[in-house]
Order: structure tokens, then C-alpha cells, then sequence
């Protein structure tokens, strides 16, 4: 009898949906052939990969309080292994698009795949 | 004394829950990393209808403090406060509505997505980075789903409760 869905319920959903999409709108990036992904930790940059000319698959390790490894593909990137306790950035699993993100929160790192930038292009003849 | 009691076995109730949540392999269901069902939030919401809101900070705060040096390591505590009280204060502003604008789901559903936004801020803070924004959009989706769970359990309990005079025998008012 209490779960009869009233209309500020209903406004709650709305809201949570709307401020969703709102951010998946503004994250969105174009898939590119050009993708370099970009390792941060604690908003230091480690290493820029440019991922469509990885030709062999390579491990990159980080260190820190949760240390891990990070495996590097032909246009893909995951966190293979880490120390930290909840292994959310293990399961994440290959990220593959620009604008998608790996996370290690407790170890601090961020793996992000940026796309070409539309700009550049003009520029880089 | 009741309440102290009372208080206190919210505490562990909060803590088993939380604990227990862990182990249930939510991801062979939903393959979302770092999705979680929330389950130590009915008894947030109990103290919130039923204590009122300064039992609700104390349980909130003892569980957070509990979890983090029991099983979850200090890293996580910050991120698990931050969850934590932002959901409380969305729940507190929403129950204002209740029951006439707001029910149980809108409050739970709240909660969840106040929750999900506190550690996604906090974590955007700690790292200096605003990157991980980009992950809030599936946690919201996914806070629905579990806020929704956790409402109809809320829902089942506290009206159990009140068939049952629990809460009056319990808290002897």
C-alpha cells in the first residue's frame, strides 16, 4: 500500500534520467580510427598510448599504494591486475571508444581514450 | 537505554548488510563494474521514518567508520561518507514530501542517485580529475534499479511493522 508511485516519484525518475543522459550527451565522443589513450595517476599523466599503432600486446605497470598492471592492444586498454580491494577497474574490462574510462579509485589512476581531435586536422597537413 | 540499544543493533544490522553485500556476485547478473544494491540503506531509511534524522546521522556515520576499518580499508572511507551523507540529506529534503508528493520509491531512488553522485564527487576530488564523471550516467541507471529494490523491501518492512505494533513495543512510546 505504500508502494502506490506518486508524482514526485515519478519527478525523481525524470530528474535521475534527465541528469543522465545530460552527461552522456556531454561525454560523448565520435569513434575515430585515430585513439590514444592517456594514463593518469592522481592526475599526473604516466604514458600516452597512441592505440591504433600498438602492433604487439604489452603490460604497463604502475605503482603507488594499490599498485597493478595495465594491458596495452590494438585499439584496446584494461587493467589486467591490481592490489586495490574492490577490483571494480579489473572488471571493467577493454575500453575500446574515445571517451570511455577504466578507474582504479584507491590506486588513484585513470585510463582515458581520447579520439582524433576534429581541429587538428586543419592544422596537421 | 532503548535507544542506545536500538541504536546500536541498527548499527550491526547496517554493517552485516553491507558486508554481506559483497559477497553476492551481482556482476554474473548485471556486468557493471563497481554496482552495488545498497542493501544497508533500509536501515537508513528505517531510522530516517522511524528514530528521525539525528539517529540516522549517527548509524550512517558508525556504519561508514565500522565498514571501512573492518573490511573495507581507509581509502574507501571517504568515498563511503560522501555517498552516504549525500543520500541521507536528499532523503531528509524528500521525506518532507512524504506521503502526500513522495513515497518510499522516490525517496529510495533519491537516495541512491544522491549516493552514487557523493562518491563519483568525491572521487573527481581525490584524483584531481573530472573524467570519472563519465561513469555516473550507467551508476544513476543502475540506482534506479537497486533504489526500486530497496523500496520494496522498505516498504514490506515498515508495514509489517505497523501491523504488527512493533515499533511501539520496541521503542516503548
Amino acid at each position: 500500500m505504500r508502494l502506490k508511485l506518486k508524482l514526485g516519484d515519478v519527478l525523481v525518475i525524470l530528474g535521475i534520467v534527465l541528469t543522465a543522459f545530460f552527461i552522456l550527451v556531454s561525454t560523448y565522443e565520435k569513434n575515430t580510427i585515430e585513439k590514444t589513450a592517456v594514463i593518469t595517476q592522481n592526475n599526473i599523466v604516466l604514458d600516452r598510448i597512441r592505440l591504433d599503432r600498438v602492433s604487439e600486446p604489452y603490460t604497463i605497470n604502475y605503482g603507488g599504494d594499490y599498485p597493478g598492471t595495465i594491458t596495452v592492444e590494438n585499439g584496446s586498454i584494461r587493467f589486467s591486475h591490481a592490489e586495490c580491494p574492490d577490483q571494480v577497474c579489473v572488471d571493467t574490462g577493454w575500453i575500446t571508444r574515445p571517451g570511455q574510462i577504466a578507474v582504479c579509485i584507491p590506486a588513484g589512476v585513470i585510463i582515458k581514450i581520447e579520439g582524433q581531435d576534429p581541429d587538428l586536422d586543419i592544422i596537421v597537413k | 537505554m532503548r535507544k542506545i540499544t536500538l541504536n546500536g543493533l541498527l548499527i550491526s544490522l547496517a554493517l552485516v548488510l553491507a558486508f554481506m553485500e559483497r559477497f553476492i556476485p551481482l556482476n554474473l547478473f548485471v556486468p557493471l563494474p563497481g554496482i552495488k544494491l545498497g542493501l544497508a540503506n533500509i536501515v537508513t531509511m528505517f531510522a530516517l521514518f522511524y528514530l528521525g534524522i539525528p539517529s540516522a546521522v549517527t548509524i550512517t556515520l558508525l556504519r561508514c567508520l565500522l565498514a571501512s576499518f573492518l573490511f573495507g580499508g581507509m581509502s574507501s572511507l571517504l568515498y563511503s561518507l560522501a555517498g552516504a551523507f549525500l543520500a541521507l540529506v536528499a532523503m531528509s529534503l524528500l521525506k518532507l514530501g512524504y506521503p502526500k508528493f513522495f513515497s518510499v520509491i522516490g525517496i529510495s531512488m533519491g537516495g541512491a542517485a544522491a549516493h552514487n553522485a557523493g562518491q563519483i564527487l568525491m572521487a573527481s576530488l581525490m584524483m584531481r580529475n573530472t573524467a570519472v564523471f563519465a561513469y555516473l550516467p550507467i551508476l544513476l541507471f543502475a540506482g534506479i534499479v537497486t533504489g526500486l529494490l530497496t523500496a520494496i523491501v522498505s516498504a514490506n518492512l515498515f508495514s509489517i511493522f505497523e501491523k504488527t505494533n512493533f515499533i511501539t513495543k520496541v521503542w516503548g512510546k
